[in-house]
């Protein structure tokens, strides 16, 4: 009896629990894992998508200048950008920390303000400040002697802009996570360092780091995804130029594929992506793993 | 033992004072680079406002481009009488809030599920919808196609150009994340609390409903702004799912109808943004507190 | 076909058989194409000019019964672009889009074959322009027709004051107001403009032809090659890069490029009309579109603007010419009243109303119809476009011809002129570095 009553306990729960998640299931097969082997089946395609090329697509990447400067800018892009971000939120953050409690709202608030605005406007507007004939930045240059820029003429003027507004953009995510990570970490730890003679950087070398470690691991692989598959903010400044050295895999995949006409390659350049996200993903899993046996 | 007990008492005033006087410089430090890093924050939305009070006249001339000459509100007017932009604005606005709603109902049963009834597979499939956040979008849209494709032969429906497409395809953006914040979330509440309502008789449903979602509403809040802001701001998608101005939302629609091929309106885009932007301001300066109570408890927990 | 029934009244007596006939030629008013119509054409940049054509196809709509949606997709982020891919693939949303340059072509095979909308119009108004017709057939068959709107050349547009004053040269002289070119005309070649150019940079007004990767830069430079005779890949396929006149482009743009602004290598489709606008610029290549800005936002800088023919070069003189062409989807349920609206609106009448609502900024394809008032009307100052439309004495020319399709639509994109001018300007690369680049990229074009 109750060996029955057990087993139709567990059989009701396990149902249950597959009709809750079912919902979530049906529309990650149909709208994500579908579509992302289809994009595996149209890379192996040729150019007209009439024929299967096996792996010659890659194989014609594989032989491409442009292709390989691609993958280095990529990761230029990404890493630099997730670096500065850290940085500079981690930086922030502590200073948003030592102000009174009473202005720090006020202070989040005002900074936070890049990461709400949605980044295909903010960058309109970077844009404009970087316009060629009318930059507010170039007049200001002038103004006070110094030679004017060509923020997005110039390849390395260029890769320093989109990176620069990437920053910008994300920055202001870092600072709200590091700042509520500095508020967890219990002030007696400090004023126990302080007692032991430990200067500031010794502070936050061994108090302030390890305590946030876990949240800084998060937030970077995160922003590394998303930096890495960024499209929105390189093509609307620069849409990869000048000579292609801006582009990142989103935006060369989408210059292959839809204004070049050739999808099968455009797929090919996307799926590029997968390896170097992988390598995230394994750590991220591992972090994962880790927090679900703590759980239980 | 009395000549010893001064001087530490000196020592440890002189030490107080310093650290007062380590404080203050800190302080003023801070403010220092508080102002500076508020100036590169702030630089461009403000720059947009001073753009956007200028006619495209001033915006066109030579002269000091951080200053507005001639104030003028009829961007804004412009904007605000617009039938075309208002349309943006009213799409962003139903897709955000519907995309908000169909993410809830779709993540917090799953994290549920996922947190707390392990079943067969419980753990990949975790592990899995988290892995298809790393998936662009870049990869997917086009495959989407076929599939839209698909259904117009199959059903005779025409997926493409509606702007309740989005409403299909964004969940896509939202539903892993919100649901992996939320699993952390959910793993943190007490199991005590399950477990007595369990034996109490209670379903998994009714704890679900009872217990869960009001312990976990400050994570819930965090995961619907992080839901809508995903979904006011995405801009590839309906770039490529839309096209008539009618069906646009807001991105797509300022950069498709306000930048006339080699004719750009500045004054107007400027203010289009800006105006664009409020609706996740005002979400943030009212819920942030929530939302950053919910992301950083739901990421970091462990 | 539609699938709708037949409503009008008076097609009651005919027989199934005669109304089969009437779709053999479809500009008969009494074609009935009753049923909806989605449309997609370019969203015109001159200010209004999307309304005329709005009127022309809604009139055209009541007439016949046809439920007419329009839409007008910006070329700017190439949005045009993605929305024909889209629905290539989704094979849904409009019936008819307008298609830059090459896109007709790549899609060829999901086109509905036009030649019963174009012979005829050729029976009435003669020869259309060699480049339009070459983008537009595919196998022998019509599978676009040249659009009106948005079809444009882009030639110089410079300030008649500051050429005279700083370089000497009186624009008036070589191409006066409302008549042909004279004589002198013939000394208007890319070496007097870069004389002139350097001149300006001195003045301090230097001209400024964008380098980068949009229509604007790749049309003008694909002009200049080709006057230059330095065709990239010929009709066959055959990749030519390293030749004398290749050689001497480069080197005469590293000149060009020394009198110009620094940043024209990251200019957009706006840049320039913002260079000349703004007053800084003397010189820029585009259609009348930044004239007309000009005029709205600073009538100082316009009632100096003139705009004239290309220079000269060896090989000749080439407009740098950029059709669009309207094509029906072969998926589209409502073909015989797409063919009809098509029909209509190339009508000699219509062409000259959506010309004139443009400010003469869209240039009619049927050579017969560039003589329209309007290029005479438009002023300050007088003449100001009479010059603009090609008329004999320069060919319309699009850039990456004469190669076939699949790679011009690449060489295109992908913008290779521009980049080969940036690489070895800008990028100080040596010649042979440069065209073995060019080369490379040709090679990984040929991809089919």
């Amino acid at each position: 009896m109750r060996r029955g009553g057990l087993r139709r306990l567990a059989r009701r729960k396990s149902t249950v629990a597959f009709l809750l998640t079912l919902p979530l299931i049906v529309l990650i097969a149909a709208l994500v894992i579908y579509p992302a082997f289809y994009s595996i089946y149209l890379s192996m395609l040729n150019k007209t998508l009439e024929r299967l090329v096996g792996l010659d697509n890659f194989r014609f990447l594989f032989t491409r200048d442009t292709f390989w400067m691609v993958v280095k800018q990529s990761c230029i892009f990404a890493i630099t950008a997730v670096l500065f971000k850290a940085l500079i939120g981690f930086c922030v953050a502590h200073f948003v920390h030592n102000v009174p409690a009473k202005g720090q709202r006020k202070w989040r608030g005002m900074l936070l303000i890049p990461w709400v605005i949605p980044p295909a406007m903010s960058t309109l507007g970077w844009f404009w400040l970087f316009d060629p004939s009318y930059s507010a930045f170039n007049w200001l240059f002038v103004r006070i002697g110094l030679p004017a820029v060509t923020w997005l003429g110039d390849p390395l003027w260029a890769r320093f802009s989109v990176i620069l507004v990437n920053v910008w953009y994300g920055a202001p995510f870092f600072l709200i996570m590091y700042l509520a990570a500095l508020k967890s970490v219990p002030e007696q730890l400090y004023e126990a360092a302080a007692i032991d003679g430990a200067n500031w950087w010794q502070k936050i070398w061994y108090v302030t780091l390890p305590m946030m470690r876990n949240i800084i691991a998060i937030t970077v692989l995160f922003s590394l995804i998303v930096t890495f598959a960024n499209f929105d903010i390189v093509r609307i400044l620069t849409a990869g130029g000048p000579i292609d050295q801006t582009h990142v895999f989103a935006t060369w995949a989408f210059l292959q594929g839809i204004e070049g006409g050739d999808l099968a390659l455009g797929a090919s350049v996307s799926l590029f992506m997968f390896p170097i996200l992988a390598v995230a993903a394994i750590f991220i899993l591992r972090d994962i793993n880790r927090r679900g046996n703590e759980a239980s | 033992m009395a000549a010893i007990a001064p001087t530490a008492g000196t020592a440890r005033s002189a030490r107080a004072r310093s650290l007062k006087h380590d404080r203050r410089r800190a302080l003023y430090w801070s403010y220092f680079f508080l102002v500076l890093f508020a100036v590169f924050f702030l630089t461009p939305p403000i720059y947009m406002l001073i753009t956007s009070l200028k006619s495209s006249a001033e915006v066109g001339a030579i002269t000091n481009p951080w200053w507005v000459y001639n104030p003028t509100l009829d961007n804004y007017k412009a904007l605000l009488t617009s039938v075309e932009y208002l349309t943006f604005f009213r799409n962003s606005a139903i897709v955000s809030l519907v995309v908000v709603v169909v993410t809830m109902l779709i993540s917090i049963p799953a994290a549920f599920a996922l947190a707390r009834m392990k079943f067969w597979g419980s753990a990949t499939l975790a592990t899995g919808v988290f892995l298809t956040y790393l998936i662009p979008e870049t990869l997917l849209f086009i495959p989407l196609f076929k599939i839209f494709a698909w259904a117009n032969e199959t059903f005779d429906v025409s997926l493409m150009n509606h702007w309740w497409l989005l409403i299909i395809v964004y969940p896509t953006l939202t539903v892993p994340f919100c649901t992996w914040i939320m699993i952390g979330y959910f793993a943190s509440i007490p199991k005590e609390l399950d477990e007595a309502a369990l034996i109490d008789g209670a379903g998994y449903l009714q704890i679900l409903t009872k217990i869960f979602i009001p312990v976990a509403l400050p994570g819930i809040i965090a995961a619907m702004i992080f839901a809508f802001t995903v979904s006011w701001a995405d801009f590839l998608y309906p770039m490529a799912f839309t096209t008539s101005a009618d069906q646009m939302v807001l991105p797509a629609g300022i950069v498709t109808t306000l930048i006339k091929g080699d004719v750009y309106a500045w004054g107007q885009i400027m203010g289009a943004c800006l105006l664009g932007a409020m609706p996740p301001l005002l979400i943030y300066a009212f819920l942030m507190d929530y939302y950053i109570a919910g992301l950083t408890a739901g990421a970091t927990k462990g | 076909m539609s699938r709708r029934p037949f409503t009008r009244r008076r097609f009651l007596g005919t027989t199934a058989a005669a109304s089969a006939a009437t779709i053999g030629f479809p500009y008969i008013r009494t074609s009935h194409a009753a049923g909806s119509l989605a449309l997609g054409f370019w969203d015109h940049w001159v200010p209004g000019a999307n309304d005329t054509l709005t009127k022309l196809c809604q009139d055209w709509g009541k007439k016949e019964k046809v439920d007419v949606k329009i839409d007008y997709i910006t070329s700017q982020g190439n949005k045009n672009m993605l929305t024909i891919t889209a629905e290539s693939q989704a094979r849904s949303g409009h019936d008819i889009l307008a298609h830059p340059a090459w896109y007709a072509l790549t899609y060829a095979r999901q086109l509905e074959p036009l030649d019963d909308v174009m012979n005829p119009l050729i029976k009435q108004y003669g020869k259309v322009a060699t480049a339009a017709e070459f983008l537009c057939k595919s196998g022998g068959k019509w599978i676009a027709v040249p659009a009106v709107t948005g079809t444009q050349v882009k030639p110089p547009c410079a300030r008649l004051d500051l050429f005279k004053q700083h370089a000497g040269i009186d624009i008036l002289s070589m191409y006066p107001v409302n008549k042909a070119p004279t004589k002198e005309a013939d000394n208007w070649t890319w070496e007097t403009m870069v004389v002139a150019a350097e001149k300006l940079k001195k003045a301090g007004s230097p001209i400024g032809l964008g380098i980068g990767q949009t229509t604007d830069s790749i049309d003008w430079v694909g002009a200049m090659f080709h006057s230059f005779g330095a065709d990239l890949v010929d009709a066959k396929g055959h990749a030519n890069v390293k030749t004398d006149a290749v050689k001497q482009v480069l080197d005469y743009s590293k000149r060009l490029v020394a009198a110009m602004p620094p940043d024209v290598f990251a200019w957009d489709d706006a840049s320039n009309n913002k260079y000349l606008i703004s007053g800084q610029g003397s010189m820029i290549m585009n259609p009348p579109s930044a004239y007309a800005v000009a005029k709205r936002d600073n009538p100082k800088v316009a009632a100096q603007c003139y705009t004239f023919e290309m220079p000269k070069g060896v090989k000749g003189r080439y407009a740098p010419f950029l059709p669009f062409l309207w094509a029906l989807w072969g998926f589209s349920k409502n073909k015989s009243a797409g063919k009809s609206l098509l029909a209509h609106l190339l009508q000699r009448e219509n062409v000259e109303k959506l010309v004139n609502a443009s400010i003469g900024y869209d240039i009619p394809s049927f050579e017969s119809m560039r003589d329209f008032k309007v290029w005479q009307q438009v002023e300050p100052p007088q003449g100001a476009v009479y010059h603009y439309p090609p008329r004999g004495t320069e060919e319309a020319w699009m850039a990456c011809a004469p190669a076939p399709a699949s790679i011009a639509q690449q060489m295109y994109t992908q913008s290779i002129m521009t980049k080969m001018i940036a690489k070895y300007t800008q990028g100080g690369e040596p010649m042979d570095k440069v065209l073995g680049w060019a080369a490379s990229e040709l090679e990984g074009y040929q991809r089919s």
